[in-house]
């Protein structure tokens, strides 16, 4: 049996005892499927892609929480091109930290998860010393574009901000 | 007997100008509004956050374009307040491939006047006498004297805050208290004193938002984007102020859901009789008969319902001589300094550089001239959205205000010219089988060298005024129509041969048809339009209703 339709199996009949006969790591990835096909809101995101993009933001914001944002901006707003390039380049992420620690990105430490991501965010950096358009493409440039605009544009990123709830006057020249 | 005394085609800026003071008058006035009713209540969307919206702001790329990728060129056009803009594909137009207009269109009650920009400011003889000064086009039939009494009117009604500044090119009304200068604008426009006098003066923009409570509406609270309604009627629209005057008199019916097709024309006695409408929901063709037709229904929408009508057109002019403003050439700088200042709250407003060139001096490379609009700010997160860096100290650099900075956009005239044109498409309709327009619109030099001097004379202001990095506008000249103050299509004339309407809005060959819109213009000015539409509808309103108790009309 296929670890996704023993997922759907054992979600359909409650069987958990049937969890013993897995291996731990089998496991490991089984809680995250569970969990992640318990999210009826996810259509862009595999599972574990969507564990990643939550790590990966946690690290450039933490507290972000704007994977549901990320998610729908991919289904329904980036054409299609764009959200290919986005999915086809997410796997790097567990490349990079496999090649550095043999592990995938979520089972990473934040140590190695912030290298990894400073490593692609230099990357972009230096794209964008060429050329803003291309630096923009990149994949890691949408992920930290979505993630600072999500949590810039969510309640808790709004208060935090200052922004929320709005002042009800106007002073051009206030103390900071 | 008609079924009405007035129809009124149109709710928007001018038709519910037109509304008010037919119907406060005694006239028993029909309002027809090609599109929904509005209730504040339920249709303003101002104080939502942005995490209540889909898309958190960004709007719905792939529903734009699909159905309003010309109406998304504006700049108040966002994923709020889109659902007060028409559908391209209900309701198409054309122009030659290689000459976009944009034609923004709302159809809502309220029209335009929900989503407009806000600002007015007077005309002067500078711009009444411009086209017979220049030998361009035709001369207006009236002037200043003529107007400032509506102007006044207007004011007093809509609220307009702003400086007395007693400059003859930007005459002062009634003003309600100005609003504030932020620190950056206040030093420029010292520094600006100083190096330039009132040759060049930096005034706080004159805007219909109330500072003060008036007329039963409460001055603004700061949230910012007035463009998606605002429940505290604290800027004027037709909705907030003028057609609540009109229904208060008991005379208003307000019909929405029904656009116009044509006018019906009595060849017997020279006159209209009335208007044919489709309803826009069930389809179905009914007719109003009125003594008095008003078309406010905005500059290309009323002319192309005199050309659907074929009336009023033996000068040829109907359709011509479109105007807009020229933009997008201007500078921004930056400044050092006030490092430890920040601007509380969202001001719906900024500044203005009433027009300095050819007032008392003569430009070498073109005629009339340009206002700046603009204003100083910080940026703030959006600013750091591409910015390097992870994690907590990212974070917080988010929370960071970037150094002051100022721009100054030019806003500049527009020459009437009778090649810029709207004609009937000869096969294109409307969802509702109504001709549509194919317009061919495009700068002269004239505009095309001052939207290069823009971007000079802007440059010239911040550096008296002491900024560095200054960058001027690298973008070319905007889109004709995207400046969003087309006019022009019925001029206004002192002869019959050359124009649509005598002086008071009226139609040469059909005494009961006024059109008070953006039509009539018979030059463009500089300032944003709307205040002198409101103030030739208000005054050719009077006219009518004086002329029909002397049942000269």
């Amino acid at each position: 049996m296929e670890r996704r339709e023993l997922v759907r199996w054992l979600v359909a009949t409650a069987g958990l005892h049937a969890l013993d006969a897995l291996a731990p790591t089998d496991l490991l990835a089984l809680g995250r499927e569970v969990h992640g096909s318990q999210d009826p809101a996810l259509r862009a995101l595999s599972p574990h892609a969507e564990r990643t993009v939550a790590a990966a933001a946690e690290r450039i914001i933490p507290g972000a929480d704007v994977t549901a944002f990320i998610d729908k901006m991919l289904a329904d707003w980036h054409t299609p091109a764009e959200r290919e390039r986005f999915l086809a380049g997410l796997p790097d992420l567990d490349t990079r930290c496999r090649t550095r620690v043999g592990r995938d990105f979520i089972d990473c430490t934040a140590a190695d998860q912030d290298a990894v991501l400073t490593t692609l965010d230099d990357e972009v950096t230096a794209l964008r010393a060429g050329s803003g358009s291309a630096a923009n493409r990149h994949w890691f440039a949408m992920l930290k574009y979505l993630t600072v605009y999500g949590w810039c544009t969510s309640e808790p990123g709004m208060r935090s901000l200052g922004l929320y709830p709005m002042a009800g006057r106007y002073d051009g020249c206030a103390p900071l | 007997m008609t079924d009405f005394d007035a129809i009124v085609v149109g709710s928007g800026m001018t038709g519910g100008w037109a509304a008010k003071e037919l119907t406060e008058r005694g006239l028993r006035t029909l309002v027809l509004e090609a599109g929904r009713p509005i209730t504040p209540e339920r249709d303003y969307v101002e104080h939502k956050p942005p995490w209540e919206m889909p898309f958190r702001g960004l709007g719905d790329a792939r529903a734009v374009a699909a159905r309003q990728s010309t109406q998304s060129h504006s700049t108040s056009f966002d994923e709020w307040s889109h659902v007060f803009w028409t559908d391209d594909a209900d309701n198409p137009y054309s122009t030659p491939s290689d000459r976009p207009f944009h034609w923004f269109r709302a159809r809502q009650v309220g029209g335009k006047s929900i989503i407009w920009g806000r600002q007015v400011y007077r005309w002067s003889d500078l711009d009444f006498e411009a086209n017979v000064r220049d030998a361009v086009a035709v001369d207006w039939p009236i002037r200043y004297a003529d107007l400032a009494p509506w102007y006044d009117h207007v004011e007093r009604f809509i609220g307009v805050s702003g400086r007395a500044e007693g400059l003859a090119q930007l005459p002062d009304g009634p003003f309600l208290p100005p609003m504030q200068f932020n620190c950056v604008e206040q030093h420029v426009r010292d520094r600006m004193q100083v190096k330039f006098g009132r040759d060049r003066l930096l005034t706080i923009g004159r805007v219909a938002v109330l500072t003060a409570p008036h007329n039963g509406r409460a001055p603004c609270h700061y949230c910012g984007p007035c463009h998606r309604g605002c429940i505290t009627r604290s800027y004027f629209s037709s909705v907030n102020a003028t057609l609540p005057a009109a229904r208060a008199t008991g005379r208003l019916t307000l019909r929405p859901f029904s656009i116009v097709r044509s006018l019906i024309y009595d060849a017997a006695k020279g006159r209209v009789t009335g208007v044919r409408m489709i309803d826009a929901k069930t389809k179905t063709e009914r007719e109003y008969t009125a003594r008095v037709i008003f078309l406010c229904a905005s500059a290309l929408e009323s002319a192309r319902i005199l050309l659907n009508s074929g009336l009023a057109n033996s000068s040829g002019q109907v359709g011509r001589n479109l105007m807009d403003h020229i933009k997008w050439g201007g500078a921004n700088g930056q400044f050092e300094g006030w490092t430890d200042r920040r601007i509380i709250g969202n001001r719906p407003n900024g500044i203005y550089v009433p027009r300095f060139r050819n007032v008392t001096s003569r430009h070498p490379d073109f005629i009339r001239g340009y206002g700046f609009q603009g204003g100083a700010g910080r940026a703030g997160w959006q600013a750091a959205l591409r910015a390097p860096g992870i994690g907590p100290a990212f974070k917080a650099r988010l929370s960071q205000l970037g150094p002051w900075t100022m721009n100054f956009g030019g806003f500049g005239e527009m020459l009437p010219r009778e090649e810029n044109r709207a004609t009937l498409h000869p096969t294109l309709t409307d969802a509702w089988g109504i001709p549509t327009l194919h317009i061919e619109c495009r700068w002269s030099e004239n505009e095309l060298a001052m939207h290069r001097d823009m971007n000079v004379a802007a440059v010239e202001l911040l550096e008296a005024a002491g900024a560095n990095h200054i960058e001027p506008s690298s973008s070319g000249p905007s889109t004709p129509g995207n400046t969003n103050h087309e006019m022009g299509t019925a001029r206004m004339g002192r002869d019959p041969k050359t124009s649509v309407l005598n002086g008071w809005n009226q139609a040469w060959e059909v005494p009961n048809l006024f059109v008070t819109d953006g039509a009539a213009m018979t030059s463009s000015g500089c300032q944003n339009p709307s205040l002198t539409y409101m103030a030739l509808t208000a005054r050719a309103c009077d006219y009518a209703v004086a002329q029909m108790k002397r049942r000269e009309l």
